[in-house]
């Protein structure tokens, strides 16, 4: 029994030498281009007028006509993957990132040794993909230690926005947006495609590509702090709220 | 070339002896069950059960460490000595003497158990005692503060980095050996077991106990295991807003279900349901039999031509109870292994 096991893993390894071969081949086209990272930025900004977004600071929302100050912001991103000229997608391993408005945080998804070449699309997941959500106890940027875990209704929060406001119930309001399966379903896939210019990596020089995201698009839809300030679990509401958010996310400019 | 040929095919034999001793170390600890059990639910994947991981486990279950104030541990509410429930406590007491608001479940053959709570709200073992821990009226303690004690108590990070390696304590380390010692609870040795292993008789009321049970009762309770993990109304009245399932999906139709409950051990786990609302198990037959309260959500398996419950004599009744009691696993409860 062993031995056909050691069997099967030198076939298995063999096998693996020879993809790994043709692999190098196809990517001949791309062998001036040296390995490097690729950086995707959120820049927040706020309502139709797109102000500067910060925690800690009185912002009015537009539609609501509330006043609110956030003092938590922020999101899981995953399963970050890029479109190569040649049609080919680069897809990181183990891709899970909190994208945090907080400084203490990071606004940042870093993508390290992509292969070198140029690439035309990207696409992620807003929230955690199902599997991670079903599969105990995660490290990393998914450690429930981070806060962004349901203790007694097992799944991920995938999008947390907590603050003041004057006209919520006790001053306050607290979203925490998931749910990672049926109808209400957050974690949702978006592709997006960067134009006329391609992302070039190679190497040390830089790849960035900015997102515009914008919080006050969770409450298109919602009622007013005054008479909605708090959800946590799963439900409708934390899927529409989720969805008006991530569908507004835009591509808008890459760094090369 | 023989020589070549020889020599390769010693080295496979060398790969090949250094692997079996390898698994026979293994084998030394490890989930044992008979073979009546089905294949555990849980699969230890990355998390390599060892005796080393285990004793850490166990010596987080029974440490208060786990608790904002060092004085409730996983073990003040899960006694060994009745099957790792409570001490017959209706609801059970967390920090500062707050009161929970369900019956402590008892803990065994977890690693065939696929939901856990009351109302199956945790989907994963791994995951489960991240509720006790920071639940406020049980351990009331935050996991990233939990992790930082740990961090600075030499002992711990010791037995951390020798189950794990050199790396610091993550909750998921945490999480991992408890889940070992967990998963190792396997109750199995009881009259019953015995019985199903040829090893002893049942006497005549057993026997007729467990051809009742089997008839009116092991739809849901279903053997070996006897729960066949499922959500279920049966029929309470309805005393609180505890929903039960319906907590968990908002949706209407799983209102006041909540798991099946293995009837293992059931003897000593007193008092019942997610309430501990029937001290005795005369009281559940009872219930089952005239009690039951109608609910849309009723189970349909309670419903017969129109009439509710699942009809029984006193004397059927009594040779359940009978049979009942053979499921007490004395082995289990006073195994040295899983003690402080």
């Amino acid at each position: 029994m062993k031995f056909l096991n050691f069997l099967i893993i030198l076939i298995a390894a063999i096998a693996l030498t020879f993809t790994s071969c043709k692999k190098d081949d196809d990517h001949d086209d791309t062998d001036h281009f040296h390995e490097g990272n690729v950086t995707i930025a959120f820049d927040h900004v706020w309502g139709a007028t797109e102000e500067a977004f910060s925690l800690n600071k009185e912002l009015t929302h537009p539609m609501l006509n509330e006043k609110m100050t956030f003092n938590i912001f922020k999101y899981y991103v995953s399963n970050v993957r890029l479109k190569a000229k040649d049609g080919s997608w680069y897809a990181m391993p183990e891709s899970y990132f909190i994208v945090d408005a907080d400084p203490s945080g990071s606004n940042l998804v870093t993508i390290p040794n992509v292969p070198g070449g140029e690439y035309t699309d990207v696409e992620m997941t807003f929230g955690v993909d199902s599997t991670r959500n079903t599969s105990g106890a995660q490290s990393g940027v998914l450690d429930p230690a981070k806060g962004m875990f349901w203790s007694w209704n097992s799944g991920y929060i995938m999008l947390k926005a907590e603050g003041t406001a004057p006209t919520a119930a006790n001053g306050t309001f607290t979203f925490h947006l998931g749910g990672f399966k049926g109808e209400n379903k957050v974690q949702t896939s978006k592709s997006y495609n960067f134009g006329t210019t391609a992302l070039v990596v190679d190497g040390d020089r830089e790849a960035e590509i900015h997102m515009v995201a914008n919080p006050a698009r969770l409450w298109h839809g919602a009622e007013k702090l005054s008479v909605k300030s708090v959800n946590t679990m799963p439900n409708a509401l934390a899927k529409s709220m989720s969805s008006n958010y991530y569908d507004a996310v835009r591509f808008d400019h890459i760094h090369n | 070339m023989i020589r070549h040929k020889i020599r390769f095919l010693l080295f496979f034999l060398l790969i090949w002896g250094t692997s079996c001793q390898k698994d026979q170390d293994k084998s030394d600890f490890g989930l044992a069950y008979p073979d009546y059990f089905p294949e555990p639910y849980y699969k230890f994947g990355k998390n390599t059960l060892t005796k080393e991981g285990f004793e850490l486990g166990r010596a987080l279950f029974f440490d208060p460490i786990l608790s904002i104030d060092s004085t409730i541990s996983c073990a003040s509410c899960h006694s060994q000595g009745h099957a790792f429930a409570d001490h017959n406590t209706r609801m059970s007491f967390g920090i500062d003497g707050k009161m929970g608001d369900r019956n402590s479940p008892a803990m065994f053959n977890l690693a065939w158990q696929p939901i856990f709570m009351w109302d199956g709200g945790i989907n994963h073992i791994e995951v489960m005692p991240f509720a006790p821990i920071t639940n406020d009226v049980e351990m009331g303690e935050t996991l990233e503060n939990v992790i930082q004690k740990l961090k600075k108590h030499p002992k711990y990070v010791q037995r951390f980095q020798s189950v794990f390696g050199e790396k610091p304590i993550e909750s998921q380390q945490l999480f991992y050996a408890l889940t070992q010692y967990m998963t190792m609870l396997v109750s199995d040795d009881s009259k019953y077991d015995q019985y199903r292993q040829g090893k002893v008789s049942f006497t005549i009321d057993e026997e007729d106990g467990l051809q009742i049970f089997k008839a009116k009762c092991a739809s849901c309770h279903t053997e070996p295991l006897f729960t066949d993990f499922s959500l279920r109304n049966n029929g309470l009245e309805i005393v609180s807003d505890d929903f039960g399932f319906g907590r968990i999906t908002l949706n209407e139709e799983d209102n006041y279900k909540f798991k099946v409950p293995s009837l293992r051990n059931i003897a000593l786990t007193y008092p019942y349901m997610h309430d501990g609302r029937f001290r005795t198990l005369e009281q559940v037959l009872d219930h089952y039999d005239k009690g039951m309260i109608y609910h849309p959500n009723l189970d349909k398996n309670l419903i017969s031509n129109g009439k509710l419950g699942i009809p029984m004599s006193d004397v059927e009744k009594q040779k359940i109870i009978t049979f009942l009691q053979t499921l007490t696993d004395y082995t289990f409860i006073s195994n040295p292994i899983f003690s402080e």
